[in-house]
């Protein structure tokens, strides 16, 4: 690879977007060149310190109100329209003879068209219920309900500190399970702090943690002693879920970041905590 | 005469019928309303939790706060309408891309006053040869300097970068929303960003 095609191909490097064979051509490449790899270096740090500071518009308070209140005014005004929209003769809202519509042979098929339209719908809302588990189904619902709520107002944390010799003996105090706490800010998940939570029927501690403009909850409790060690991606409502157990503990992470992103904040985690 | 009890008969027959169905008509047209608010809050919960989301978008795209609410109101109307539409697991992508449409369609109706604060390239060339990047690194958390050097860039510079750097998109999921290929996602963002140094160099050579 020369120059001209590293510079080409350098923002989707630092965005991890490249394939692995030509990630592996631009990492040579840089190893080789002085100038390029200033360059990528000069660009990355640039560019996460824009990305860093660039004011985020948070919607204003009342944004949301202002919506629900559009949105059931529109389900208000919908029978109106739907009366215009439906108004085939074969379905009898307003008129007085009934029979001399429903008569024929058309109706039935109708009927049936609509008895087989409502059977899909209903199986196709019910079938990937049926793929996971309930009790995961579940769990996956309160985590999600409690990251949205922890991140409205001031829920986020309990004891805010990016500090680990601070938030892990808060939880370990107010907890009867001590919890594994790792600092990560030098893979580019700062901890923001820790928090308590009440879930599948017991407490747990939360740890916060940071992805760029985006947090992400990490849920921990102590594991089953045989519950299974697999590994569970899913998502759900627009955010990412990723669950593992080790030897003590239940982890479950929760957040708007990519898959991606959390199973790097996985390793990690896994990388500072086994060794103790 | 020998037909006519058969005749009689199924009429019967067709009538229990008939009956029936209009008995199931009736017991639907009574869940409608159930339905519609199960729709409805199913709606809202996968949605209203990237309320953030999409007001950051609008209010880059069109960088006027009023005009930013508005577009995502009827953003949401409209995701609403077509909700049942939707069967993916990304919601916030999805919701993205409808207020990005909707923001373009007020765009391309003030289009004559969005011509006049396009980017002007002239004045951006000149002046900031000086400016190095550890310069421009230094003022990096300037987040007044950041905003006014973003609010610069032409809209398609704007919604990519606050894809990319804000909402931490993937550029599968960019070029989704932005509506272009994948491989356009990598050289505007390339070109973007070099932009956005550029008026960030302007700006503080200005200063000097």
């Amino acid at each position: 690879m020369n120059c001209e095609e590293a510079t080409k191909l350098m923002d989707g490097y630092l965005d991890g977007e490249l394939d692995p064979i030509t990630s592996q051509a631009i990492e040579q490449h840089l190893r080789g060149c002085r100038n390029c790899d200033q360059a990528y270096k000069t660009h990355g740090s640039l560019i996460r310190a824009i990305g860093n500071t660039t004011p985020y518009y948070k919607a204003p308070a009342g944004l949301r109100e202002r919506i629900q209140a559009s949105l059931r005014e529109e389900i208000a005004e919908r029978p109106a329209r739907n009366g215009g929209r439906d108004a085939q003769p074969q379905f009898p809202r307003r008129q007085p003879e009934p029979r001399t519509i429903l008569w024929g042979a058309s109706w039935n098929w109708l009927a049936l068209a609509a008895a087989v339209i409502f059977a899909a719908i209903i199986a196709l809302n019910l079938v990937p219920r049926w793929q996971q588990p309930a009790a995961d189904q579940f769990l996956a619902t309160q985590l999600i309900a409690s990251h949205v709520r922890s991140l409205m107002a001031s829920h986020l944390t309990d004891v805010a500190s990016t500090d680990q010799h601070t938030v892990k003996p808060w939880l370990d105090a107010k907890l009867d399970f001590a919890p594994p706490v790792a600092d990560l800010s030098s893979e580019g998940f700062p901890l923001i702090g820790g928090r308590l939570d009440y879930l599948d029927s017991r407490p747990a501690a939360v740890l916060i943690y940071q992805r760029r403009k985006h947090f992400i909850n990490l849920f921990v409790w102590p594991a089953e002693p045989n519950a299974s060690r697999a590994t569970k991606a899913m998502s759900r409502q627009g955010y990412q879920l990723l669950h593992w157990v080790d030897s003590d503990f239940n982890y479950w992470a929760v957040s708007d970041v990519s898959a991606n992103d959390l199973q790097t904040l996985k390793q990690q985690f896994e990388g500072q905590t086994s060794h103790h | 005469m020998a037909l006519s009890p058969l005749k009689a008969e199924h009429a019967a027959e067709t009538d229990f019928e008939s009956e029936k169905i209009v008995k199931f008509v009736v017991v639907r047209n009574g869940e409608e309303d159930h339905a519609e608010k199960d729709e409805l809050k199913s709606f809202e919960a996968a949605l209203l939790p990237h309320l953030d989301a999409a007001h950051n978008l609008a209010r880059w795209l069109l960088r006027n706060e009023e005009d930013a609410q508005d577009v995502v109101q009827e953003a949401y109307l409209r995701a609403f309408k077509s909700f049942s539409g939707f069967h993916g697991s990304n919601g916030r992508a999805w919701l993205l891309t409808i207020v990005r449409n909707t923001c373009y369609t007020l765009l391309k109706k003030n289009r004559a006053v969005d011509l006049t604060t396009t980017f002007d390239e002239e004045i951006h060339m000149s002046g900031h040869e000086s400016v190095s990047p550890a310069t421009i690194l230094e003022h990096s958390e300037d987040a007044e300097l950041i905003r006014e050097a973003m609010d610069e860039l032409p809209t398609e510079f704007r919604e990519i970068l606050a894809l990319r750097h804000q909402e931490d998109l993937s550029y599968k999921e960019i070029a989704e929303i932005a509506q272009i290929p994948q491989g356009t996602v990598m050289s505007r963002l390339a070109r973007a960003r070099a932009k956005l140094k550029e008026c960030l160099a302007a700006r503080i050579g200005k200063e000097k």
